[in-house]
């Protein structure tokens, strides 16, 4: 395990929950780092809806496949599991006879996944979501990365959790409720972007991300703010030349 | 096979307004809610410019007053919902939390006999439909599964209103939270999945609309079509669907003004 990188990692997480924080930003860049930190091939954080489904907050990277393999999780597979006992759930072979859930391990392995775990979110006693990490490789995990990968997944809690005060259970729901809708806003601005110039959603998602950042906006605003405009131009029109051009935010 | 959940909840809604002869609209939604959850009162209102506007419907007459409240004294949880773009939910108006919160409304909702006010932002990310209300004369938080069931019929009554306001299908808009377009036919409520989402971002461009006409406009064409949103969603994210605009509805005939 890299030791420049985990400290790297902790200090952008901490960086981004001092500065104006989103917490859609903030989940992607967990699930992005953790790729590297627990030597994954993808990640994703999936959050528990009371409506009865596992929705993605974030994911490692947009591949139509991968988000596939988070939402069939809705009928099958680790996160549910894992979800409903609070317990981290891992397959060492996706490939092996015998699978638990046969649906979920095909279209793993069709995707070159051998490996997935899913680690809980937990905040007391109740289960929030479940971080999701996939791997091409088989076998068991590194003990080390397994122990970093729930501190991650706590970590993914407590940001989504840190803006308000949480020991009401009514304040958890409202705080999941308006994460799972800032992601939506980030995912139309994704379409309305990448229709607009040609790009796929993983380029779509960065350019909204940097533009952010470097005009010192909320990730969600700027998208909210795109999506509602009557133009498709982007960066939007208004802003001054300064705050349009990439500037860096930490040295 | 099971029927899911949302499919439960619509069933429901559904089975209101036969009852009554009616087309299926937020009042149903509204009526299901109460007795599904077991509160005292609900409403809907439409959102104009980011505010609840009007009250389309409610159950009970404190319900309406609690809405008028609202309106008047510029605070309460519906206010706050769709700035926050998250539910509000506030279970006991009698705590410190809600009288910091909306000292105004705590106590006038209070005398009107409301222990407790939950109030849903009906939104899909950007898309901004109104707001459903609901109140109970008893302090007491929801229940997990209240919870769920309220967030699905939420969702019912943002398509509802989606449908009914300004002119975007074949039925006439009469702006009652009507879904007569449908058909009595249950919409597909699977909503919830990125390329949906992305898809209607697209069709912004495609169609040349706001983002509201967008989402319409891809579930009237889902629905058309008799296909799944999710997968009509995915194909236009592929890139293997184009959605073009409607050629002009009211050609100006030659000569004419």
């Amino acid at each position: 395990m890299d030791a420049d990188l985990l400290s790297d990692t902790f200090v952008e997480l901490a960086d981004t929950m001092v500065a104006d924080f989103d917490v859609i930003d903030f989940l992607h860049l967990l699930a992005d780092r953790s790729v590297a930190l627990l030597s994954a091939s993808a990640a994703g954080v999936m959050l528990a809806d009371p409506r009865g489904e596992l929705r993605v907050a974030a994911s490692s990277n947009e591949a139509a496949g991968l988000l596939e393999l988070f939402q069939i999780q809705n009928d099958q597979g680790p996160c549910l599991d894992c979800f409903r006992t609070g317990q981290p759930v891992t397959v060492t072979d996706l490939a092996g006879p015998g699978q638990q859930w046969p649906r979920f391990a095909a279209a793993a392995t069709q995707s070159g996944f051998r490996t997935v775990e899913a680690l809980p979110m937990r905040l007391r006693d109740q289960v929030i979501g479940a971080l999701n990490l996939f791997r091409t490789d088989p076998g068991p995990h590194d003990p080390a990365e397994l122990r970093l990968g729930q501190a991650l997944a706590d970590v993914a809690t407590i940001g989504l959790l840190h803006e308000r005060n949480v020991r009401r259970s009514d304040t958890v729901a409202e705080q999941l409720q308006g994460a799972l809708n800032s992601r939506v806003v980030i995912e139309q601005a994704k379409g309305k972007l990448a229709e607009r110039l040609g790009m796929d959603m993983d380029q779509a998602f960065t350019l909204l991300r940097d533009y952010a950042r470097n005009s010192n906006q909320r990730l969600t605003d700027v998208a909210r703010n795109f999506v509602t405009s009557a133009t498709a131009d982007f960066p939007p029109p208004g802003r001054t030349a300064a705050q349009a051009s990439p500037a860096p935010r930490r040295p | 096979m099971t029927a899911s959940r949302s499919e439960v909840m619509w069933g429901q809604v559904a089975a209101h307004a036969a009852a009554h002869g009616a087309r299926v609209s937020v009042a149903d939604v509204c009526a299901v809610a109460v007795g599904s959850a077991q509160l005292t009162g609900a409403w809907v209102a439409a959102a104009r410019n980011g505010e609840p506007d009007f009250a389309m419907y409610v159950t009970d007459p404190a319900g309406e007053e609690l809405t008028e409240l609202q309106l008047t004294l510029g605070e309460g949880p519906c206010h706050d919902v769709l700035a926050s773009a998250a539910p509000v939910l506030a279970a006991d108006l009698g705590d410190t939390e809600s009288s910091r919160r909306w000292p105004a409304f705590t106590q006038e909702a209070r005398e009107h006999g409301a222990g407790a006010v939950f109030a849903f932002p009906l939104i899909v990310g950007a898309i901004r439909a109104g707001v459903m209300g609901l109140y109970r004369r008893s302090a007491g938080p929801l229940g997990d599964s209240q919870l769920g069931d309220l967030l699905i019929l939420a969702d019912i009554a943002t398509l509802l209103l989606l449908d009914s306001l300004g002119d975007r299908g074949p039925a006439a808009a009469d702006g009652d939270g009507d879904g007569s377009w449908l058909d009595g036919q249950a919409p597909d409520l699977a909503l919830h999945r990125a390329e949906i989402d992305q898809a209607t971002g697209m069709l912004t461009g495609q169609l040349g609309v706001p983002i509201a006409d967008a989402f319409v406009r891809l579930r009237a064409y889902a629905y058309c079509e008799g296909r799944r949103l999710a997968d009509v969603a995915g194909d236009i994210v592929a890139r293997r669907l184009r959605l073009h605009p409607d050629p002009d509805p009211d050609p100006v005939p030659d000569g004419g003004p």
